[in-house]
């Protein structure tokens, strides 16, 4: 075992709970600083410096349970000792919501995958949690069907992680979010009980999406699916961002809801280009990508709307349908910016649509003053709401500038929120924000149902509802604001 | 990566810092399926490779780490799903190469090295025994050993050359050739190992002078069209050997791009055959070097026959477990991998699986023959040469 803070009799019933689930798992149980050290971080490159005085993020055990009842049994074992339990799939989120803060056992859930059940009559699925909605979408396109809707991580993502964080993506705008599409799920409960759960159970489904992974393990989901579609995919330019954005205002609320409704804005669009990756003969300007999916005569009122659109409009073009196509193509790829980093910092904003043009006025001013040059893209994940990811370039290996950096993130946050934005998921780096992404009420809700159903904290704790006490609002917004200062005094670094 | 593609590797240190860890490479990675520790992902080795060589933490070199660079099969299954574009097949390369530099590969690399460097062969056989295989041949063909000038050249190999299991390859392949009349000839003793297996163990330079020698050997004899049955041969040619045949003008072809073209010119008619064939595809042929089309096009030739694409098929195929010198240092890893293939086979229904790469034939049957199912694993010029027959 390695070296960890533990000391007296309680913390010998927690080694030698430890060391039980070890030998009942075998093979698949490590706690050796090798396999370790991998599970205590995310996609996030946050330094040391920074996050070894806040959280103790290196597991003490790693273990990859082979079904619902092996889970069981480890959240029983940790349970009884007192063990903090972080369950992990695909690792896909930069917050740290699969990332310890307090040590304990890491789950890494993916041998939980495969298709258990395909029902084609009743267009449902069953699914082990952490299958990837890659494999997912394989599965069903070969055989003529498809997800409704599928996060912008596909590839990686695992169906239970986006169910329990917002579950909103691509396909969302036409067929709503992920909770809406799960007709039922298996979850461990902290106790290690095993429940079948559905929207009117007791607790109900819908306390588990979005919840982080604090509330329960899910293993298990069924979830509705759609017949795969014919598509048609357009790809708009225009060098005004406001022409641009009522033709996206009209396309989504029009007759026809477009399946997907990706935007670019110029800072992004010109990074692009100088990359080498922006569409033939584009090197500026916003971009809207709008992709269909229906029956044929769906499609083509669809085509008539964007093209009457298109048609009206002093500066919107088509760009060609092979550009159209490669930007569908490369919609699980938006990645693809980092070579210009070799780091990417950024916000990614919950933002109500109607205050796009708005918040982009503003990060473009923020940007002039920051010297900064900030991208922004994202798409409209409901008729209300887009997710908007606003970012810039950094040097991760350069820690002083990139943890000053990271106090820039607060003022593309602080933007957002000027135009009734917040955060797009919590985990652990978002806490501080918790008083703008939830209502005091809402917040103590939450919490009650945390101390329901996990009164001892344990499951993925550090998460969601409470902040640490050196990232309290207060602190933190002083914090961010000093390191602010100290890049502007210092004439800004190597964040770009 | 095909070959029109540009590889966007720049140095190992840069593109491990622009890796996003989204682990998109991790659900297509083979060898993170079977082992399932994140350190056997490739987004977890190049967590650590950034922290070793963009970080100078040289502490952070341990043996496990070394260990998992070498589970690797090379198969370019990362490469396709990287979101960043990183080059991950030619960063698993350059890390075998700097463990090699720093003395940390496995010792199966240098026996590798150390029998390629003896024989010029993998086997134990001497070189010059390159052409046992023909005397298989009904009537061997009047120019197989270095014909100057013939109009075609196979390059057979080492394993279609040296080992019995793989022999049936370069028979079927030298028989359809003599049926449709095409002047062809090998490299003979004079056939070098193409240097993959050491340029896959990160022997970068050795892998350099195979290369140069077979090169020089095509040119002494004026060849202007090769043609290669290994995958992975064809690979070393069509995008390792580029430098060294630069200004000479050489047609590189699979064989089942050359008997494809045997086929639609009328060279060879292939008759019914009442099979239900599936075909896998081999990663330095397809995914790695963009050759889909040929051997299908020579399955659905056959009349009578009947075709069904696997689960994972073409740019999205799964690896046999055989590339990458994997077979040398985790046999049992290896068999693994070739074992979830062999699932996908099975789900077929297929009577005959066929691939295009004599590695992938040897894992392939050798997890069919341990599964117990009925099913014939081909080549597909073996397949081809069924239907001519």
């Amino acid at each position: 075992m390695p070296d960890r803070p533990w000391r007296g009799r309680e913390d010998m019933e927690k080694i030698e709970a430890l060391l039980q689930i070890k030998k009942m798992c075998a093979e698949r149980a490590t706690d050796s600083l090798f396999e370790c050290i991998l599970y205590a971080r995310d996609l996030a490159p946050v330094p040391a410096l920074l996050v070894d005085p806040l959280f103790r993020t290196m597991p003490d055990l790693v273990v990859r349970p082979a079904d619902a009842e092996e889970v069981s049994a480890i959240l029983k074992l940790a349970s009884a000792a007192g063990i903090p339990v972080t369950p992990r799939a695909g690792a896909s989120t930069v917050y740290f919501n699969t990332v310890p803060a307090r040590g304990g056992i890491v789950l890494d859930l993916n041998l939980l995958r495969g298709v258990v059940e395909l029902d084609e009559e009743n267009l449902t699925v069953t699914v082990k949690a952490a299958t990837t909605w890659g494999e997912l979408e394989h599965y069903l396109n070969t055989r003529g069907l498809a997800p409704l809707s599928v996060p912008s991580s596909a590839p990686s993502a695992s169906i239970g992680g986006w169910f329990t964080m917002m579950g909103y993506g691509i396909g969302s705008l036409k067929y709503g979010s992920l909770l809406s599409q799960v007709q039922a799920a298996e979850v461990v409960l902290p106790d290690g009980e095993i429940r079948g759960l559905t929207p009117e159970s007791d607790p109900p489904l819908d306390w588990f999406a979005a919840s982080e992974g604090t509330l329960g393990i899910v293993t298990r989901l069924k979830i509705a699916i759609r017949r795969n579609n014919p598509m048609r995919h357009y790809l708009l330019h225009s060098p005004n961002l406001g022409e641009i954005a009522e033709v996206l205002m009209v396309v989504k609320d029009s007759g026809v809801t477009p399946y997907n409704l990706h935007f670019t804005d110029d800072a992004c669009v010109q990074a692009m280009h100088r990359q080498g990756i922006a569409p033939d003969g584009v090197s500026g300007g916003c971009l809207l990508a709008i992709d269909y999916e229906g029956m044929p005569e769906e499609l083509a009122a669809a085509e008539q709307t964007v093209e009457s659109l298109v048609a009206v409009s002093r500066t919107v073009s088509f760009l060609s349908p092979e550009a159209a196509l490669e930007e569908w193509d490369e919609r699980y790829k938006s990645l693809k910016l980092k070579r210009s980093g070799p780091s990417e910092l950024g916000g990614e904003v919950w933002l109500p649509v109607q205050s796009l043009v708005p918040y982009l006025a503003d990060i473009k001013q923020l940007a002039r003053r920051l010297h900064l040059g900030l991208c922004t893209y994202g798409h409209v994940a409901s008729p209300e709401r887009a997710i908007v990811m606003t970012m810039f370039f950094a040097d991760e290996t350069k820690v002083f500038d990139y943890i000053i950096g990271l106090s820039l993130v607060k003022k593309i946050h602080d933007v957002g929120y000027r135009h009734g934005g917040y955060p797009y998921g919590v985990g652990l780096w978002n806490t501080p924000y918790l008083g703008r992404i939830f209502t005091g009420r809402r917040l103590a809700e939450l919490r009650a149902r945390k101390e329901r159903l996990d009164p001892k904290g344990l499951l993925n704790p550090g998460k969601l509802y409470r902040w640490p006490l050196l990232l309290n609002p207060l602190f933190f917004a002083v914090g961010m604001d000093c390191l602010a200062g100290i890049r502007s005094l210092t004439g800004g670094g190597s964040c770009r | 990566m095909t070959p029109d593609d540009k590889s966007l590797l720049q140095d190992l240190e840069k593109e491990s810092l622009i890796c996003g860890r989204c682990g998109n490479c991790r659900s297509s990675c083979p060898v993170y399926r079977v082992i399932g520790w994140e350190s056997a992902s490739p987004r977890g080795k190049i967590s650590m490779a950034k922290e070793i060589f963009a970080k100078g933490h040289q502490d952070s070199l341990t043996g496990d780490f070394a260990r998992r660079v070498a589970q690797c099969t090379l198969c370019g299954a990362c490469t396709r799903e990287c979101a960043t574009g990183i080059d991950t097949r030619n960063m698993w390369l350059e890390l075998r190469r700097r463990l090699c530099q720093m003395g940390q590969e496995p010792q199966a690399y240098d026996k590798i090295r150390d029998n390629l460097l003896a024989r010029k062969n993998v086997s134990t056989f001497d070189n010059e025994d390159r052409l046992e295989w023909a005397q298989d041949l009904d009537e061997e063909p009047e120019h197989l050993d270095r014909q100057e000038g013939a109009e075609v050249c196979y390059f057979v190999g080492c394993v279609s050359s040296f080992f019995p299991q793989a022999a049936q390859i370069p028979l079927a392949v030298s028989q359809l050739l003599m049926k449709a009349g095409v002047d062809f000839t090998t490299l003979g003793g004079e056939e070098w190992c193409c240097g993959f297996p050491l340029l896959g163990a990160g022997f970068v330079d050795d892998a350099r002078e195979f290369a140069r020698h077979n090169v020089a050997k095509v040119k002494e004899l004026g060849i202007h069209t090769l043609i290669a049955s290994c995958a992975s041969c064809y690979h070393v040619w069509k995008h390792d050997c580029q430098e060294d045949l630069a200004g000479y003008d050489l047609e590189i072809l699979h064989t089942s791009e050359y008997l494809a073209r045997l086929v639609r010119d009328g060279c060879l008619e292939p008759q019914p055959l009442d099979e239900v064939v599936t075909y896998h595809d081999p990663c330095d042929l397809g995914r790695n070097s963009g050759v889909f089309e040929a051997p299908r096009e020579i399955i659905r030739s056959i009349p009578g026959v009947s075709f069904v694409e696997l689960e994972h098929s073409r740019e999205s195929s799964l690896c046999c477990g055989g590339g990458g010198n994997l077979q040398s240092v985790d046999p049992d890893l290896s068999a693994e991998i070739a074992r979830f293939r062999v699932e996908e086979i099975a789900a077929t229904g297929a009577t005959v699986a066929v691939s295009a790469c004599q590695q992938c034939e040897q894992m392939l049957s050798a997890a069919i023959r341990k599964a117990g199912l009925p099913v014939r694993v081909m080549d597909v010029s073996e397949l081809l040469l069924e239907a001519v027959d």
